[in-house]
């Protein structure tokens, strides 16, 4: 392993040079987490999920990253991970599909508790029945779990995701976790072109008492303190003191948004706006989009994309305006409840403009022709 | 735990509660007190809002003042009757959800042993018998097969006693409780000795009848997960809300089944875990 | 541009938060007053003024400054203390985030599960909050605009409160001594 210097998150995202390596999703985890100063990582199988942390384990064993072991399922390692954050390391795990529904119950729990914790999605089928194909549905499980949400289009995104989530993350007004997420197999096990910083260079490292609570060390005050007691009316304590903390946490993920400008550039990105048909998407549906966007172009009709880069915090100010004008909103997702079609119906000015699809659930592939059959139809109107 | 961080600013010492006074002039961080020095010195524990004669108050307060070194002591907890008191007790601590316990125990040992690799920080799982052999005991035997340097500690009222009385996996066979209207249907889980087979170097059954007895046993638990492996201490506390017994008969009861071995007093020692014990316990010194 | 006023309580059950109803916190080198971006200059003076035309003014210092716990808080607290003694106003200390049982007893302490009962006991009509974890001072300043009239100043070394009237963000002592400055220069004047 090479001598890594620290060096700042903005020379990491933008001055260092870039080498292009030829890579899958799973090894632009392996290259992000080299470069992260990661202190822990703990891992559980499940596919797609795997080979990144088998890749995060060949890593430690290298010494990029401090401590790694595999738990006993995902809820104890998302409990192991919380632990472990609460005692002021930087850590990150991944899952996805069934694992994220095993582990539920901790992701609330994880932003309640003010916890940093980065952690990889890569997406698929939610049993019944099983299947190991790609599909977005998880997405609309964690909706609501007050985590921080961003959507990897490809392999590059996921690496330059997860080194930026761990920035956006820390900051003290923040400081609560961030999901990356990425289409299972899609992703992660297909080769792209990921152009990564120099090995020898890393983010700096966590600071524990930036944080916006006491860390569980017993070297900082107050020393008389539960991470978290019990809170609700009772004894005395407000009847607002719940309604104040949860309303705190939403806050702290609208606290995000000008990191992720800063950052990420946006919450979304935009090409060709001024045009009467959007296609709105992400994930892998945004190259899927692109393609159907060049065989209509070659058919004389001009589409515009928005790619939803940061579902939580929801972009929906920069959505409603974009769209004020559009004739169609064709919203193509992988998964059957189409939960970014309701997002958008949430934020935009008439929507009987939305087109919910097409959608392609339980892991086929999306056919460009499915979202240029809507976009024909809408240029016909 | 630094020694600044007992020291008052000067700014702000004229206004500081009697409690925090009291915690630096006589509390027991640094000092190495125990069990017998209860009553000279200011305790860690405020006020709480456990039943009256509830058995497992009188067990936290006893294990409070046993532990070896409570500036550098960090307990896990779990949703329960004790998750009521831990919030006024002067130590850092996590209340874990329930049953996960163990889990975020490993996860902050190996967070601290990275931050402070040459100090001992004791991390101690404090949980109901529920969140250790119900909902938690795949964590918790994960925790002990892994070899985590963990001390684990289950306060055993034999009942899910926080929600109201109902049977856990701990209540004692034919036992009537809330969802086990005709009595319960199998045996108490035997915990101790799956301890012992799971990885454990140090097992004991305690109760808090003798309180110098439940000190030694949660001493050597700390003391030998510090350096050998996990360990376990389980200890009766009887609930006299949910049994319905009166507050005042909550020790009599205890004395009663450690004496007709309804429930039996045990301590299982691996021989690495005696010879270290005996390294530092040594001839003579105070238990 | 968002029309939500950060103004003192009460209001509603419980107020929204500041953040989710468009007010953003400050860039370094900024302040808010009222959800407004200012100069901090601006904000340091407006303090000032708060502070001297109350009535019943009271410091809340949080565990960060209560206990010498690192380098550099003992030089901190001492200055705030001396600028709570230069405009005249109590304190009470924060001393831990805890639920406390029974309850807390509200002449000498606050706490962020209940910091209203501690400004209604004490008829407080303005008060400074320095030195407590972000989080529990975002809870707090909620609650206390939701229940009472009583307006709030954070004295933040981080990024700032948005919930609070008043707050300043990176302060340090070099923002505490200026306003111990103008206090008493004030105070010298009239």
């Amino acid at each position: 392993m090479p001598e890594q210097r620290v060096v700042s998150p903005e020379f990491m995202f933008g001055e260092a040079p870039r080498e292009e390596q030829f890579i899958t999703g799973s090894e632009a985890v392996r290259e992000a987490i080299k470069r992260a100063n990661v202190d822990m990582a703990i891992s559980y199988p499940i596919t797609p999920q795997s080979e990144s942390m088998h890749l995060v384990g060949d890593i430690f064993a290298e010494g990029y990253v401090k401590e790694y072991y595999r738990g006993e399922n995902e809820f104890a390692v998302m409990s192991s991970v919380a632990g472990a954050a609460m005692g002021g390391v930087r850590v990150f795990t991944a899952t996805g599909g069934p694992g994220t529904m095993r582990a539920l119950e901790m992701f609330p729990t994880w932003v309640g508790a003010r916890l940093p914790i980065v952690c990889a999605f890569f997406t698929r089928g939610i049993n019944s029945p099983l299947t190991i194909q790609p599909d977005t549905i998880e997405m609309a499980h964690l909706l609501d779990t007050g985590m921080i949400m961003l959507h990897a289009e490809d392999a590059q995104d996921l690496y330059d995701m997860i080194l930026k989530a761990f920035i956006i993350a820390e900051q003290t007004e923040v400081h609560i976790p961030v999901g990356v997420f990425a289409d299972g197999f899609f992703v992660t096990h297909t080769r792209d072109k990921v152009r990564v910083a120099p090995v020898d260079i890393k983010l700096p490292p966590y600071l524990p008492y930036s944080a916006p609570v006491p860390v569980m060390d017993m070297e900082n005050v107050p020393f008389r303190q539960m991470r978290d007691p019990f809170v609700m009316k009772s004894n005395y304590v407000s009847y607002a003191a719940h309604a104040s903390w949860q309303q705190e946490v939403l806050a702290a993920a609208e606290r995000a948004r000008p990191f992720i400008h800063k950052y990420l550039g946006g919450l979304i990105e935009v090409e060709n706006p001024d045009a009467d048909i959007l296609l709105v998407a992400g994930g892998t549906a945004v190259c899927q989009s692109r393609e159907a966007m060049a065989a209509a172009r070659e058919e004389g009709i001009e589409v515009g994309l928005i790619k939803v880069k940061s579902v939580r915090p929801f972009p929906g100010d920069e959505i409603r305006a974009l769209t004020a004008k559009a004739k169609a909103v064709i919203v193509p997702e992988f998964n059957r409840v189409g939960w970014l079609s309701r997002e958008i119906r949430n934020v935009v000015q008439n929507p009987d403009r939305i087109v919910a699809g097409p959608r392609v659930f339980g892991g086929m592939t999306m056919p460009p022709d499915l979202i240029l059959a809507e976009i024909r139809r809408y240029a016909r109107e | 735990m630094s020694k600044r961080m007992l020291k008052m600013t000067t700014a702000f010492a004229d206004v500081m509660p009697a409690e925090y006074v009291e915690l630096v002039e006589s509390g027991p961080f640094g000092k190495g007190y125990g069990v017998a020095d209860l009553g000279s010195f200011k305790e860690l524990i405020e006020e709480h809002p456990l039943c009256a004669g509830c058995g497992l108050a009188l067990a936290v307060r006893l294990i409070i003042a046993s532990l070896p070194t409570p500036e550098d002591t960090v307990v896990v907890g779990s949703t329960g009757c004790s998750s009521l008191a831990f919030p006024q007790i002067a130590l850092q601590n996590i209340h874990s959800l329930f049953g996960n316990q163990n889990a975020v125990a490993s996860g902050l040992k190996r967070a601290l042993k990275l931050r402070f690799p040459d100090k001992h920080k004791d991390v101690l799982v404090v949980a109901g018998d529920g969140a250790t052999a119900d909902i938690g005991l795949d964590m918790v035997m994960h925790s002990w097969f892994r070899g985590e340097k963990l001390a684990t500690i289950m306060l055993d009222n034999e009942a899910y006693a926080n929600t109201g009385g109902q049977e856990s996996g701990m209540s004692p066979e034919g036992c009537v409780l809330n969802m086990a209207p005709t009595g319960k249907k199998f045996k108490k889980i035997a915990l101790p000795e799956i301890a012992r087979e799971s990885g454990c170097a140090y097992v004991a059954s305690v109760t808090p009848v003798q309180p110098r007895k439940l000190e030694k046993a949660v001493r050597r638990a700390i003391l030998v997960a510090r350096e050998v492996g996990p360990t376990y201490v389980q200890v009766f506390v009887p609930c006299p809300t949910n049994y319905k017994f009166k507050p005042q008969e909550t020790l009599s009861r205890a004395k009663q089944k450690e004496k007709d071995l309804t429930y039996p007093l045990r301590e299982f020692i691996t021989p690495e875990a005696q010879a270290y014990l005996t390294a530092v316990e040594g001839g003579g010194k105070r238990d | 541009m968002t029309k939500y006023r950060v103004l003192a309580g009460p209001e509603g059950y419980l107020p929204p938060a500041a953040a989710c109803v468009g007010i953003t916190l400050p860039e370094v080198g900024g302040a808010l007053i009222e959800g407004r971006h200012v100069p901090e200059q601006e904000a340091l003076s407006a303090i000032v003024d708060k502070l001297l035309s109350a009535k019943r003014p009271f410091f809340f210092p949080g565990p960060n400054l209560l206990w010498e716990w690192k380098e550099g808080v003992a030089e901190k607290a001492a200055a705030l203390r001396k600028l709570a003694d230069t405009a005249g106003a109590r304190v009470i200390p924060m001393p831990d985030y805890r639920p406390k049982y029974p309850m807390i007893n509200p002449a000498i302490e606050i706490n962020p599960n209940h910091p209203n009962l501690t400004i209604w006991h004490n008829k407080i009509d303005v008060c400074v909050f320095a030195g407590v974890h972000c989080h529990y001072a975002n809870v707090a300043l909620k609650i206390i605009r939701g229940g009472t009239d009583c307006y709030t100043i954070a004295i933040c070394g981080e990024a700032g409160h948005e919930d609070a009237n008043i707050t300043l963000r990176n302060a340090g002592i070099p923002q505490i001594e200026a306003l111990t400055a103008m206090v008493a220069e004030r105070r010298r004047l009239s």
